[in-house]
């Protein structure tokens, strides 16, 4: 066996009294599925033998919901114009139109480290929503209402 | 030390003129005529429509500027 010259800097040998209410983070995201469009969007955030790290991610809750807010928007202005038989034929090609986002995937992997700021966008969800956004702008405009 | 990933600019992925061109397409295949059908919406609905447009707008504005989650460890 050799000689082990230097032992693995580990965090938790430092965190005695570490024990504190900053301590609430859930830091490994489950996958998440966004509802609509065979939309996937995986992150994961692993954070292994470390301290003060500081995390900031995308409220996947708050876009998933602004996701159906707006897709909802379209199907009203559409039902509300259109009405009818139309309509549905319209609201499927619209959703084929928004519907063929590739999935987004990304890892981050913090090891042996203290004091580092993290900063991730779920680029993904923030694509969709901008255009399911312009979408409805334009369907909007092109109706006369704006 | 700050990490970031992923694009923080807030450009719309698909230049607006693309996205009006596959609208009136969709309109056009679906024998909509916008002209027409704008008669449709009372005004009522319109400003309803409107007023909902508009929130809708802000949201996005608000999540594209980072209302974000800090989670914070010390584990």
């Amino acid at each position: 066996m050799s000689h082990m010259t230097e032992t693995k800097w580990r965090a938790l040998d430092y965190c005695k009294n570490n024990i504190n209410d900053q301590n609430n983070a859930d830091t490994t995201q489950d996958a998440d599925q966004a509802v609509s469009n065979q939309q996937i969007s995986d992150e994961w955030i692993i954070i292994k033998d470390s301290e003060n790290i500081d995390v900031t991610t995308t409220d996947r809750q708050a876009a998933v919901s602004l996701q159906l807010g707006i897709e909802a928007a379209i199907a009203a202005v559409i039902s509300i114009a259109i009405g009818g038989s139309a309509s549905q034929g319209i609201s499927q090609d619209i959703n084929q139109m928004i519907g063929t986002r590739q999935g987004n995937r990304q890892k981050t992997i913090v090891e042996q480290s203290s004091d580092i700021q993290i900063t991730t966008t779920d680029t993904d969800i923030a694509v969709n929503i901008q255009l399911l956004f312009q979408v409805l702008a334009t369907i909007v405009a092109s109706l006369d209402i704006l | 030390m700050t990490y970031m990933a992923g694009d923080q600019s807030n450009h719309n992925p698909i230049p607006e003129k693309v996205v009006k061109l596959m609208v009136d397409d969709v309109f056009r295949k679906n024998n909509v005529k916008p002209e027409e059908v704008k008669n449709n919406i009372s005004n009522e609905q319109r400003q309803m429509l409107k007023e909902m447009v508009e929130d809708l707008k802000k949201q996005v504005e608000q999540f594209n500027n980072g209302d974000k989650n800090t989670n914070k460890t010390s584990e």
